[in-house]
């Protein structure tokens, strides 16, 4: 059935800012008209985030991809909460990729509750307030006589209620109100509560659907061959005995794009995927591999070693640090990090249909319509001429931010008239990458008379994601990211250099929060230890002008109990980091176990604002601390030019019997919320090695670490 | 090579090539989707199915080496209410949920040896599944929750 609705009522999301929200700012007097297909029922949009229909049945759109992140449920409750609908009673449904109705729909760095959260909650308002509009017209009565609770409206005179369905034909012909009210937080029936995820019960039978899981008709199934170092150009392909393996259809060179660099592979088409990778192994590909093979970890390293020398790209500064290290005694430190994959457990895949003035995707991402803009750019077709069918995905971590496998696919299918399935091997997503980048870091610091932190330097030797290439550009993006310039160091320098070569980078979970912090946080141990003083006292006196950090270290000396003594065999160590707004300190816990460190417990105190849904902040948080752990404790390696970890058996993540007990404190708050998916994933690394200090004396400056105590990685 | 499966009590009859891993016959043939690709050499437990009750690795087993009746999650219960499945949704275990078919098939294989297995217990039968969203403290809590 066809519903005509007014234009008027759609609440417009305004063009200066995606982000930025104005309730019913469409003009008075614009009566323009459009018919929408809603749905077969006599369902009602009042706005684009929820539709009501007659009987009263609630459906509220999640906008953003779910990776895990538990969006899916956290969108609707703080849109049921202004509503005032029962958060268990509603449909939820993922809306279409459509910046236009929903603004950004990327869900990287954090961002979707934090950033949605104001927009969301006027779209509960906006509705609620149409609502109450027209009961109060039914009732020819002041709106303000009129409460709405539970999905109905009260007559607060006679105690007559109608419900949500009665009224919605109505409130649907109503003008969006430019500023509703929004409710007191301390009203709030839903937001703060842990409700139960509503996408869990279809990930605990199979019906959950991933874009590995989708096909479409005649599609054809392609693996891809690639050049295991990075930049490889395909010199020679023998297909002989690859067309021989049934089922094969089509041998095709390939191509796609990554941060400015065009990365080649071979690909076999076939009818099943088996038969594709089977012709893939057969394949005979002599690749090119311009001298690159003499690249290692350790040389990669060396040349780092070296750039460090370089004292310029200041990017923040406070006093006068390169004076004072000058002339002082100065305790110098130099960190390493390893390279790190992403490797979300559903391999990289995507399909697409290519067609004369259209295309289709079907798959997994975390930006659905950047691959429509990117499609639209490289196929030349109108971007509504593109449809985006985006699923759940199996793992994000930044990697499904990216439009490379939608490249691959797109230029398969154009290339063979067919719709393309490409699906990445594990092999291929491990040693592939791009990756989270290797990283140096060079620290510097002098203590005054006191023992007080004079002057501290951080240096960040590291790849830039979004400056990979070229010898001009000197950006440093996000490089420093996680370096705390908020301790109370009368002079504080923090520098970078940027360095460029063949080897992919690309944004991890946490990005350079996931490296910086454990070089920041095991210094500023080492310089407590230096100054003979406790860390957690020694960080909290630099804090006193920072009260959320203040906090959340005040908070975990009582929660962990920190003064209490500890045996021999037990060691203890902290960490602070910020990571997309949210502060937090975390506390591990070790012990020896003959010749091995047990870690016995990571607990984390995290202040991170209104916290939509706390059960879920709780396992991103384990999350985050076990993606945390597997980084600290493995790591990839470059060796003759590639990666020499090819798949689980030797990149190990981290298994079940090496996740230690963990314990997360949300502290209250009435701020606005902050990021929730990576808290806690930047101090996994300097609170383990600051404990490991704790209990050995040893220090800890390379990762990955080894928990054998007979290892020399320690020391 | 035709084959017949007995899958979730029902019997199918593929032809395919012998050599093709159960994972794709199950996927691709059979069109059930819920036992997922990992890794492809028997180290992620992603592609975890049962074979007369034991948890087998369906990427690594070659289809026709396959030697008794396989259950997928499809196959574990009409209405999503095994009594492991109800725990994991009791625990919320789940977050992005790719490989909680492998955690869940793997657990109640687990479960049916050992009623009430110990955390060393847990840990061994479990060590063998991968889970990159790091859901281990709630796979442990809905183990136990389900062992009760």
């Amino acid at each position: 059935m066809k519903t005509k609705i007014n234009r008027r009522k759609f609440v417009q999301l305004s063009a200066a800012s995606s982000l930025f929200l104005a309730v019913g700012c469409v003009p008075k007097g614009d009566q323009q008209e459009e018919v929408v297909n809603v749905s077969n029922l006599p369902t009602t949009e009042l706005n684009q985030f929820i539709k009501i229909d007659t009987q009263g049945k609630v459906t509220l759109m999640n906008h953003r991809p779910e990776m895990g992140q538990g969006t899916y449920q956290a969108i609707p409750m703080i849109l049921a909460e202004e509503l005032e609908v029962d958060i268990n009673r509603v449909t939820i449904e993922q809306s279409p990729a459509n910046s236009e109705r929903y603004g950004r729909q990327m869900v990287v760095g954090s961002h979707s509750i934090q950033n949605e959260y104001d927009k969301l909650r006027k779209m509960g308002a906006a509705a609620k307030a149409m609502l109450i509009s027209a009961a109060a017209e039914r009732w020819q009565m002041d709106p303000s006589q009129c409460k709405a609770e539970n999905g109905q409206v009260s007559n607060t005179q006679n105690k007559e209620t109608l419900n949500y369905g009665e009224l919605v034909e109505a409130a649907a012909q109503m003008e969006a109100p430019t500023d509703p009210k929004l409710k007191d937080p301390k009203a709030f029936k839903i937001i703060g509560q842990a409700i139960p995820r509503a996408d869990i019960p279809l990930k605990t039978n199979g019906k959950a659907e991933f874009g590995i899981d989708k096909s479409v008709p005649g599609m054809l199934y392609a693996s891809i061959e690639r050049s295991p170092v990075f930049l490889g150009e395909v010199a020679e392909i023998d297909d002989s005995e690859t067309r021989k393996v049934p089922g094969v259809k089509q041998v095709l060179k390939t191509s796609r794009e990554v941060f400015g660099r065009t990365r080649h592979g071979v690909a076999v088409l076939a009818d099943t995927y088996w038969a594709a990778y089977k012709g893939r192994q057969a394949l005979k590909v002599t690749w090119d591999q311009k001298g690159l093979e003499a690249n290692t970890s350790a040389s990669i390293m060396e040349d780092y070693r070296k750039a460090s020398a370089k004292n310029d790209d200041v990017q923040f500064e406070k006093g006068n640090a390169d004076r004072v290290l000058s002339s002082s005694e100065v305790h110098t430190a130099t960190y390493e990090m390893p390279y790190q994959a992403h490797v979300p457990m559903e391999p990289m895949n995507a399909i697409v249909h290519v067609e004369k003035d259209k295309a289709a995707f079907w798959g997994s991402t975390q930006n659905p319509n950047g691959i429509r803009s990117f499609l639209a750019e490289k196929l030349n077709i109108s971007p509504e001429n593109i449809a985006i069918n985006y699923t759940f995905m199996g793992g994000g971590f930044g990697r499904r931010s990216l439009t490379d496998i939608a490249e691959e696919a797109a230029d398969l299918s154009q290339q063979s008239g067919a719709p393309v399935k490409v699906i990445w091997t594990r092999e291929d997503d491990q040693t592939q990458g791009p990756f989270r980048a290797c990283s140096l870091n060079v620290l510097k610091g002098a203590l005054d008379e006191e023992g007080q932190l004079n002057a501290l330097e951080h240096k960040v030797v590291c790849q830039e994601i979004r400056n990979q290439t070229g010898n001009n550009n000197t950006s440093i993006g996000q490089m420093t990211g996680g370096i705390n310039t908020e301790y109370g160091v009368p002079n504080m320098a923090v520098k970078a250099v940027v360095q460029k070569h063949y080897v992919p980078i690309s944004y991890w979970r946490a990005v350079y929060h996931s490296t910086n912090p454990f070089a920041h946080e095991s210094f500023i141990d080492e310089m407590a230890n230096q100054a003979g003083k406790d860390p957690l006292a020694f960080r909290l006196a630099m804090m006193q002008d920072h009260p959320r950090f203040r906090r959340v270290l005040e908070e975990a000396r009582k929660i962990v109990n920190w003064d209490a003594p500890r045996n021999l065999d037990q060691g203890r160590g902290i960490a602070i980091a910020e990571r997309s707004g949210a502060h937090f300190a975390m506390v591990v816990d070790v012990s020896r176990d003959k010749q091995k460190i047990n870690i016995d417990k990571i607990t984390t105190i995290l202040d991170l604002g209104t916290c939509v849904n706390p059960d879920t902040v709780k396992a991103q948080t384990e999350g985050s601390i076990v993606m945390g752990l597997s980084a600290t404790l493995a790591g990839l390696t470059i060796e003759n030019g590639a990666v020499a970890e090819q798949n689980f058996d030797s990149y190990s993540i981290l298994k079940i019997s090496q996740c230690p007990e963990i314990e997360t404190h949300i502290l209250p708050s009435d701020a606005k919320p902050d990021g929730a998916g990576e808290s806690g994933l930047p101090t996994v690394a300097p609170a383990l090695a600051n404990a490991i200090y704790d209990l050995t004396g040893k220090r800890i400056r390379k990762l990955p670490l080894s928990l054998e105590l007979n290892q020399t990685d320690i020391g | 090579m035709e084959v017949t499966l007995n899958i979730n009590g029902e019997k199918k009859t593929v032809d395919l090539d012998p050599d093709m891993p159960l994972l794709w016959a199950i996927r691709d043939f059979v069109w059930l989707t819920g036992t997922k690709f990992g890794c492809g050499i028997g180290q992620c437990g992603a592609c975890t199915v049962l074979m007369d009750g034991q948890p087998v690795r369906s990427c690594t087993l070659p289809v026709s080496a396959v030697s008794g009746a396989i259950t997928t999650i499809e196959g574990l219960s009409e209405n999503n209410d095994h009594p492991v499945q109800q725990a994991w949704i009791e625990a919320q275990v789940p977050q992005c949920g790719y490989c909680q078919s492998g955690q869940i098939l793997n657990a109640v294989a687990l479960l049916e040896k050992n009623a009430s297995p110990s955390e060393e217990e847990i840990h061994r039968a479990m060590d063998g599944v991968l889970c990159r969203c790091g859901t281990y403290p709630r796979i442990r809590k809905a183990i136990k929750i389900a062992s009760q």
